[in-house]
């Protein structure tokens, strides 16, 4: 740790780490509901606890994200945080919101939108949280005078998250409109401004880990960017398809939404090739395996298994079914919670004080997880492909068909237990070391390198 | 490239992009309200969208097939389903599919008549909305488009075998249980079962014809001038054709011949005048 008020990021960390957890116990009662008969049906039945799983999703990502943030900017901007105490009441504002959110779904306070249930009171605490935000990181770099590109990604990304949260605050009579403008903002996060935050921190950690030229890599990362929004952007009517707006969603839908793995191998072969080009071994290489981990589950569960399914004509039949679970877990996984993970198991050696080398457990934790999750995407794939044709092809009844089906959901279960032992492994092994938050002596990038072929940084833009 | 053109390249693509997306998208405002009939979104509909976001629908089903996947798709329920039939199964689900062999069922609403009503509204606003034909097939909550492929030869012997206990538990459970729901039941369990020969989803026909929309078509048979039936209603019709099937026979190589129908005529004797009631209350709830 460079700079003191980096340690804000700890505690953004714990608390994700805390929030994945409790996701988990939500995902796998799911899980096993699908199996039922359910004896917690009059209690927690299906929907609160699926509201819940997803929900927590959002907000330990973007706790993480957050955190990350605040890990980050010192060191891209080499200064300290302008305040470490907004950036703790912006924690338990955050926490809180996310905490009574959760609370009320158990009692069946929600907007019942898919993924955008937050009350209204909750999704202006949403908004208050963001700006204080990017309030805070802004005037940090703006101090410093110091903004690198990385940053410029990373920062663009979160208030585009912010801003594209917008339209969710809003009242639509019409079902078909608030459904066009809900894609605004998930379709966009996910497949637009949160790449972009994926990009910044992918970027990063590539610099840091394999002491990559950052000239090269952050010219790339605006490729990546470009190919990102070039798709991603029209690529939003891929979720136009059936839901009552005009018919040439259908083919653009079809087009960039087939373009969008372009991105995700341009992502991947970014960070591969810069592994393999470097001179440079930095002792931290879990967090290399995160970080290579996350581009290459990106373009496995985001560019692979999103691609299976786009096209107009094949959607047609799998619209709706367990197919896109399996995609949307696969891809949420390696592109958002992979890339979280990689930015703690970076920062985490010097916070806590533990051997960079990473432990056994981290290791077993990141096999397990990506085994685990290998596991459910397949379980999904499996029941998915099983309920297209006996239920949309075959024409047997929803409920019929769900029977059918039940040993996929019996193999979801035991993957899911897998996934769970690796991230219970994940935590346990953040929480092994208590936090240590001493400074490393100041440096210049340059002499804590093992070995050195880096260049120094250059071309920091001037803020303003 | 260098690092200024890439970061040109980056800025004019999403700028293009987002450009074209807004352009697109204040065409699609002028469409809205001609695809999804906004001039037929009247208060009920309103009111029934509310209830459908307060009571967390779409964290079971799917409208337009988007939501969760633990609950069947509600696009076109209400083509595929009248009101009656709706309206009592909304008041108590556990009445139409049993927890023990579907391995789940809906937890009641506990909705207001008015509540049901609305929210009937809302879903029947959806079930007309253009959404390209989706989906491209019916979904169907339960059963097989072409019975019989839900379950295996034992289980429909089995079916077979204790069709008549059935049959009379379902005639016997109190008067307090919905008619619909026991016509569901029967419709599937009495001997030889309806379901055989009769599929619930559009246009399947196999040795009887699809009964989907039976009862819009009683309506027009029993007032055309070829029935000579004695029905006066949907429902006496439906009651007449299933103790007399050839009161009036449908034409069809496999329904009938010189107007005698081919459905077995045991049914008057097999069926008590309630079960027949049932039924006629099952069949007159589809559309």
């Amino acid at each position: 740790m460079r700079y003191k008020s980096q340690s804000v990021a700890y505690w953004y960390f714990a608390a994700a780490m805390v929030l994945f957890g409790l996701q988990l116990v939500f995902g796998l009662l799911s899980a096993t509901k699908y199996l039922g008969p359910d004896p917690l049906i009059n209690l927690l039945p299906f929907d609160v606890t699926k509201v819940i799983h997803t929900n927590l999703l959002i907000v330990w990502v973007l706790t993480g994200f957050m955190g990350a943030t605040y890990w980050l900017v010192p060191e891209e901007s080499r200064t300290e945080i302008h305040s470490v105490k907004l950036a703790y009441i912006q924690l338990g504002l955050w926490l809180l919101m996310g905490v009574t959110a959760v609370i009320g779904y158990l009692f069946g306070y929600g907007a019942g939108n898919k993924l955008l249930e937050q009350p209204i009171p909750h999704k202006i605490t949403i908004v208050v949280v963001m700006l204080m935000f990017l309030y805070n990181v802004g005037m940090t770099i703006k101090k410093s005078g110091r903004f690198t590109t990385t940053e410029g990604v990373l920062l663009l990304g979160l208030g585009s998250a912010a801003l594209l949260y917008l339209p969710a605050l809003l009242h639509y009579s019409n079902y078909t409109v608030s459904i066009y403008y809900r894609w605004w903002t998930i379709h966009l996060w996910v497949e637009g401004v949160w790449e972009m935050i994926q990009g910044g921190f992918l970027a990063y950690l590539l610099i840091r880990l394999t002491g990559a030229d950052r000239e090269v890599m952050e010219k790339w990362l605006y490729v990546i960017v470009g190919l990102v929004f070039i798709a991603g952007i029209l690529g939003t009517a891929h979720h136009y398809y059936w839901v009552g707006v005009p018919a040439y969603w259908l083919p653009i839908g079809g087009i960039f939404s087939a373009l969008e793995p372009v991105a995700l191998v341009g992502m991947a072969i970014y960070a591969y090739s810069a592994l393999r080009r470097s001179g440079l071994a930095h002792p931290n290489k879990l967090a290399l395996h995160w970080t290579l981990g996350s581009a290459v589950f990106t373009l496995f569960g985001a560019g692979l298994l999103g691609f299976a399914h786009t096209f107009p004509s094949v959607n047609k039949w799998t619209h709706g079914t367990l197919i896109t679970a399996m995609h949307g877990h696969a891809a949420f996984y390696g592109a958002y919670a992979m890339i979280v993970l990689a930015m703690i198991v970076y920062a985490l050696p010097s916070i806590t004080g533990r051997k960079e080398g990473g432990s056994a457990a981290g290791y077993w934790s990141f096999w397990l997880q990506l085994g685990g999750m290998f596991g459910m995407t397949l379980s999904f794939a499996t029941a998915g492909i099983g309920q297209v044709y006996l239920e949309r092809i075959l024409g047997l009844g929803y409920l019929d068909t769900q029977l059918k089906i039940q040993v996929h959901f019996l193999m979801l279960i035991a993957t899911a237990s897998i996934f769970t032992v690796g991230v219970v492994l994940f935590i346990y092994d953040f929480f092994r070391h208590a936090p240590r938050f001493h400074l490393e002596p100041e440096d210049d990038d340059l002499k804590d390198r093992p070995t050195g072929n880096l260049r120094a940084e250059t071309d920091p833009v001037k803020y303003g | 490239m260098n690092k200024r053109q890439t970061r040109l390249f980056a800025g004019a693509a999403t700028a293009v992009s987002a450009l074209v997306f807004l352009v697109l998208t204040i065409d699609s405002h002028r469409q809205f309200g001609k695809l999804t009939n906004a001039d037929n979104i009247t208060p009920a509909v309103s009111r029934g969208k509310d209830i459908w976001h307060a009571k967390n629908c779409i964290n079971c089903h799917t409208l337009f097939g988007e939501g969760a996947y633990y609950a069947p798709d509600l696009t076109k329920i209400t083509q595929l389903r009248g009101n009656t039939y709706l309206e009592a199964f909304l008041r108590d689900p556990s009445k139409f599919y049993d927890e023990a062999k579907y391995r789940r069922v809906m937890p009641a609403q506990n909705l207001s008549d008015t509540e049901i009503l609305d929210l009937i509204a809302f879903l029947d606003w959806v079930s007309k909305v253009d959404n390209q034909g989706w989906p491209p097939r019916p979904i169907l909550v339960a059963g097989a488009t072409i019975p019989g492929t839900d379950r295996t030869v034992a289980q429909q012997q089995s079916v077979a075998a204790t069709s008549n206990t059935q049959a009379a538990t379902a005639g016997s459970v109190s008067t307090a249980d919905d008619p619909v729901a026991l016509g569901q039941a029967l419709f599937n369990s009495v001997s030889p079962s309806c379901n055989a020969c009769h599929s619930i989803a559009p246009g399947v026909n196999m040795v009887g014809p699809s009964l989907a929309g039976v009862s819009a078509r009683a309506q027009q048979i029993i007032s055309s001038h070829a029935y000579k039936g004695q029905a006066k209603d949907v429902a006496g019709y439906i009651r007449e054709s299933i103790h007399d099937p050839s009161a009036y026979v449908v034409t069809g190589a496999s329904y009938s011949a010189n107007g005698i129908s081919f459905m077995p005529n045991t049914y008057g004797q097999s069926l008590k005048p309630e079960q027949l009631d049932y039924l006629a209350a099952y069949l007159g709830s589809l559309k």
